[in-house]
């Protein structure tokens, strides 16, 4: 490279053209990418990970079996689980309370992984600003809710005696409840 | 134990070199040297049974993989556990049992703690051959505490094998052939045993659960603490699980504690008693007549302060106090030394009182030294024991279970006196191991004991070397046996005089013999002189003094032998020592830089005189419910009415709190830090598992407090300071090891006895009066339960399930005989009042006997009288004669 090439690119300032060149381009043929939200929205990826949510089987009975494996993948220890025998039915084992702390949840998805009957689900939710942040922390119910909405299309219960299959669900009628 | 010299065998596994004694299993040879053997059935408490084979090894030179649980070393063995065609063997094994295993790990209990999700995640390919359908079986109970999930058994028997060869219950049995069998007991309603919750202990898998705390934790999420259980005196390591500050259950370890990780009960079951709602949380003061909340400095400062105007008024004298056995080493100091030096006096006692001090009493005064010559060790090691006055396996469990040892596992001659007969039921009885048996009435020890005594005199049993050591002691004795004749002793008896020949020989032709007391003995007049008959027994036959041998009285309370020790009653000073030994007083008060009060101490029955004499005007009760656990005959409720400040420092607002000026809440034992001595004398660790509960705090940080602000500060760090300066008053509580260490009997106090002390009562003890009973009436024997033991344990909703009404029994003639059946209502009467019941008819109950469980007496308990012991000031009320009729 000779000298005067050098010379010249410094006053015509070329290195930083060259890094302009996306930026310039754009202001020659103006055509804005900045969506207008909440007046336009994006189209979603498939795989995104929104707000959680509980799912419920077609009967509706819901599918958490209380085993607080998702408490235990959970790095930010958003997940707390109170489980317990369900009322009526002994040794069926729910989750009694469930809670989220989502000001902490890094929508990582380890929860929805862990959990071996698919109660979790990571939904397409995520308009979720509040003004107090405690409206954050969501219980079973809420949870329950947002699983409703999201997910129309409910798994079908297995069968009890389906073979190799889990007997999670097994439940015996009529029997003596735990005393607590 | 005997020192037999070991033959050892040198062998090779995985390449490293051992040499371990003879007999050994390949198993244990190879955790020796950290190599782990997959293994389900295999248990070291258990008998080899080899089903799983789960533990199969390559052995040199053996052409087929052999168990290594059941294959013992040989010499230049070379074992391979980790070759392909092991892990193979490990692969088929796990893919046979999880053909059936469901996949429950999610809601198992046991998921995280799981040998056989374990072994999986090691050994087994992800995929599986079988297409089949699993196997399920139907459901025909679920059990309040100990519940089965047989979908789950990887059927390796270690439960039922626990239930037979440690427990000797026998509640559980394998039903069915192959996949299908399935632990069953005998009968489709819900398990009825001992609850001891070992099966579910051992249990590899989470096959047997406890339903107590059923899908409440994740093992992962528990905190552990080791600690001591507060039931009996046999002082087990229990490990209280917690978590987020609640208790969740209680486990114990193999290997650890005295116990070895065997537990009753009440230990597995009794937790929740400590955390139960009814806890009193914050101080209590009386304001116009009745106990309203206040806050620590309030309730403190008023005691303080009335405490004293008292003592200026009147002096110190007009103090006492009682503090429970149940508290550690580290408050019993505390509280004597508060009692002594802030108070000034010498009035105080403790609940050891109705059972202990006699105990010690007779230790000290044959062997000279006040614990036991022998541990669990020596009685497991046992080639004779004899049990006098101890339903073992209802009173101390765990000291019963080394009794089973000794004799289901070494053979040893068992000889029992108590009043209930062998018969088979659902929780064991000691009685039906026994070669020798004699059915008691409680009044009946003493004839037995003598016709013990008499039968080994008689058969030249005698120890040779006494005869010249001591030739006046044995002829006084062979004169006082002599002048009771063989019918008395058989009419007083109810056992023929061969009987008692043949029991003598067995017990006297032995190297090692104990012989073991319970509250039989203890807790019934002239206890004190019937343990030194005892002592004359293992005197005549030799076995006094002798390494392993010796006179083992059990404890009730978890901590009797340390309120001894700790100088906690009237008569004894930290050491303990003599209340009016010169030098021991001298020690003390050098260590205390402070004179010790002069002037007597006062027993409980003392004090409660001195109460109604209205003499005595303040009362500090820690943990102790006089007016709730005595005899309406103890009048204790007129007692504590007369005095003028009553101050109670209890977990629970009990009857006799209920009546005080201030209640100050304490912590209970999962709460605070300390240590217990157990009833053989080791001191063990007590370390807090939750925070406490509400506002209550350590008893010693109460007296503490109280002592500051009575101008007598007694500073302490924490329990550990305290410990220290127990250590310099008191031999024996250096760092507890694992083991005890037996005290060796004096040979001064044992040769004082001989030449002169036993003269002083020898003709009282030997002297046997029949007593004097009115016909038509039953002895009432209130007595304690394996379920419940102590003051709290009917606020553990575990053992409420178990047991929660009293109920008499009844034997079955006697029942008949009243035209009397099962869940009657019965009416019980004698001069002091009469009680209503149910009545249960047992042929473990002998004729003429009828039984009361102690914990739900209150009813029944109007039926006693007190007698006090002059000798040791223990009071008596534990049986009566009764009348029983069926309840209109
Ligand atoms: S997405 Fe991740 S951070 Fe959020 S709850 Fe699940 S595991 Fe926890
Ligand atoms: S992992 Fe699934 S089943 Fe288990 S507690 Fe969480 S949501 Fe419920
Ligand atoms: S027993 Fe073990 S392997 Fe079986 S379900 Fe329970 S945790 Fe899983
Ligand atoms: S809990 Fe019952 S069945 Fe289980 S080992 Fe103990 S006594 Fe046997
Ligand atoms: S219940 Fe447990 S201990 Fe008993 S056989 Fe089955 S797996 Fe073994
Ligand atoms: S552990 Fe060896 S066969 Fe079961």
């Amino acid at each position: 490279m000779t000298k005067f090439t050098a010379w010249i690119k410094t006053i015509i300032f070329y290195e930083i053209l060259v890094g302009m060149k996306a930026t310039l381009s754009h202001l020659l043929h103006y055509k804005p990418i900045t969506l207008q939200y909440p007046h336009e929205k994006r189209t979603l990826p498939d795989s995104y990970r929104g707000m959680l949510a509980l799912l419920r089987y077609d009967d509706g009975t819901e599918k958490c079996v209380g085993c607080d494996l998702c408490e235990a993948a959970c790095p930010s220890r958003v997940i707390k689980v109170f489980s317990a025998e369900v009322p009526g039915e002994p040794t069926k084992r729910y989750a009694k309370e469930y809670y989220m702390d989502m000001t902490r949840c890094l929508f990582c998805g380890l929860c929805v992984d862990a959990c071996p009957v698919d109660a979790l689900g990571m939904t397409r939710e995520f308009e979720w600003a509040v003004y107090d942040k405690r409206q954050l922390r969501l219980n079973k119910e809420q949870l329950l809710a947002i699983g409703d909405r999201s997910y129309p299309v409910r798994e079908k219960r297995l069968e009890f005696q389906h073979p190799n299959v889990a007997f999670f669900n097994v439940a015996f009628k009529g029997l003596p409840e735990k005393e607590s | 134990m005997p020192n037999v010299a070991v033959e050892t065998v040198k062998l090779t596994i995985d390449g490293q070199s051992l040499t371990v004694p003879k007999g050994t299993l390949v198993i244990e040879a190879a955790r020796q040297v950290g190599v782990m053997v997959p293994h389900f059935c295999y248990h070291p408490k258990l008998k080899p049974d080899a089903n799983c084979r789960m533990c199969l090894v390559e052995i040199e030179k053996i052409p087929k993989l052999q168990t290594a649980c059941s294959t013992p070393v040989a010499e230049g063995m070379v074992v391979r556990t980790a070759t392909t065609v092991v892990n193979e063997a490990h692969k088929s094994v796990l893919e046979f049992i999880l053909a059936n295993h469901p996949l429950d790990c999610p809601v198992c209990d046991q998921g995280g703690r799981c040998d056989l999700q374990d072994f999986s995640h090691e050994y087994t390919p992800t995929t599986s051959r079988f297409i089949e359908v699993k196997r399920v079986f139907q459901k025909e109970y679920f059990s309040p505490l100990i519940e089965k999930q047989m979908n789950r058994c990887v059927q390796c028997l270690r439960c039922v094998r626990y239930c037979d060869e440690v427990m000797d219950v026998k509640a559980l049995a394998p039903v069915n052939r192959g996949t299908m069998t399935e632990i069953k007991h005998f009968g489709t309603h819900e398990l009825d045993c001992e609850f001891c919750g070992g099966c579910i202990q051992i249990c590899p898998v989470g096959a047997i659960t406890s339903r107590l705390s059923m899908y409440e934790f994740r093992p992962w999420m528990l905190k552990r603490a080791d600690t001591v259980c507060t039931y009996c005196g046999d002082g087990c390591q229990i490990t209280l699980q917690t978590k987020d500050n609640q208790l969740i259950e209680v486990n114990s370890s193999l290997g650890a504690g005295r116990n070895n990780g065997d537990l009753c009960a009440r230990g597995y079951f009794g937790y929740h008693a400590t955390t139960h709602p009814d806890r009193l949380t914050t101080p209590l003061v009386r304001r116009d007549g009745r106990l309203v909340p206040a806050t620590w400095d309030e309730a403190l400062e008023y005691v303080a302060e009335t405490f004293a105007q008292l003592k200026l008024k009147h002096g110190a004298q007009v103090f006492a106090g009682v503090i429970t056995a149940r508290c550690t080493n580290e408050d019993l100091y505390l509280f004597q030394k508060f009692m002594r030096l802030a108070v000034g006096t010498n009035k105080l006692d403790s609940s050891a009182r109705y059972g202990q001090v006699n105990a010690v009493r007779a230790l000290c005064r044959i062997q000279g030294t006040h614990r036991w010559p022998v541990t669990f060790e020596d009685i497991a090691a046992a080639e004779a024991l004899l049990l006098v006055g101890t339903n073992i396996t209802e009173a101390n469990p765990i000291t019963g279970l080394r009794v089973k040892e000794a004799v289901k596992k070494h053979g040893a001659t068992l000889l029992t006196v108590e009043s209930l007969q062998p018969t088979v039921g659902t929780i064991s009885n000691i009685a039906n191991l026994a070669a020798h048996h004699f059915t008691a009435h409680p009044d009946q020890y003493k004839p037995v004991v003598l016709g013990l005594i008499k039968a080994v005199i008689e058969e030249g049993l005698a120890d040779q070397p006494l005869s010249q050591k001591a030739p006046a002691y044995l002829q006084a004795i062979r004169d006082a046996v002599h002048a009771l004749s063989w019918p008395t002793i058989e009419a007083a008896t109810g056992s023929s005089a061969a009987s008692f020949k043949e029991a003598a020989r067995a017990f006297a032709r032995t190297a090692r013999a104990v012989i073991i007391v319970g509250a039989g003995v203890l807790r019934e007049p002239g206890a004190s002189g019937l343990a030194a008959t005892l002592q004359d027994l293992l005197l005549l036959t030799g076995h006094h003094g002798r390494p392993g041998c010796g006179l083992a009285p059990l404890a009730e309370q978890n901590n009797d032998q340390g309120a001894v020790e700790m100088g906690t009653v009237t008569e004894c000073l930290p050491g303990p020592c003599d209340l009016d030994d010169q030098e021991a007083r001298a020690r003390v008060s050098a260590l205390w830089q402070e004179d010790l009060p002069q002037g007597p101490g006062l027993t409980i029955p003392e004090i409660l005189e001195e109460a109604r004499g209205k003499t005595l005007k303040a009362l500090y009760l820690v943990g102790e419910d006089p007016v709730g656990s005595l005899p309406e005959s103890a009048r204790a409720k007129e007692a504590l009415e007369g005095v003028e400040f009553l101050v109670c420092q209890e977990l629970f607002l009990t009857e006799t709190a209920q009546m005080a000026h201030v209640v100050l809440p304490a912590c209970s034992y999962a709460e605070k830090d300390g240590t217990f001595t157990n009833t053989e004398g080791h001191v063990q660790q007590v370390r807090h598992a939750i925070e406490p509960v509400g506002e209550s705090r350590p008893d010693w940080e109460i007296f503490s407090d109280l002592a500051g602000l009575m101008g007598y500060p007694l500073e302490y760090g924490d329990a550990k300071d305290l410990l220290k300066e127990i250590r310099a008053l008191v031999p024996g509580y250096n760092l507890p090891g694992p083991t005890p260490k037996p005290s060796r009997p004096d040979h001064t106090a044992v040769d004082r006895y001989l030449q002169q002390g036993y003269a002083e009562d020898l003709g009282e003890r030997y002297r046997y009066t029949p007593p004097v009973k009115a016909a038509g009436r039953l002895t009432l024997l209130v007595d304690q339960s394996l379920f419940h033991s102590g003051k709290f344990s009917t606020k553990a909703k575990g053992l409420l399930h178990l047991q929660a009404e009293g109920a008499v029994s009844l034997n079955p003639a006697d029942a008949a005989r009243l035209g009397i059946v099962e869940g009657d209502r019965v009416l019980l009467s004698n001069e002091l009042g009469h009680c209503r019941t149910t009545a249960k008819v047992w042929d473990r109950i002998p004729a003429g006997l009828c039984r009361f469980p102690e914990h739900f007496d209150q009813e029944a308990r109007r039926l006693l009288s007190v007698s006090i012991d002059v000798a040791t000031g223990v009071p008596y009320y534990r049986s009566a004669q009764v009348k029983v009729e069926k309840a209109q």
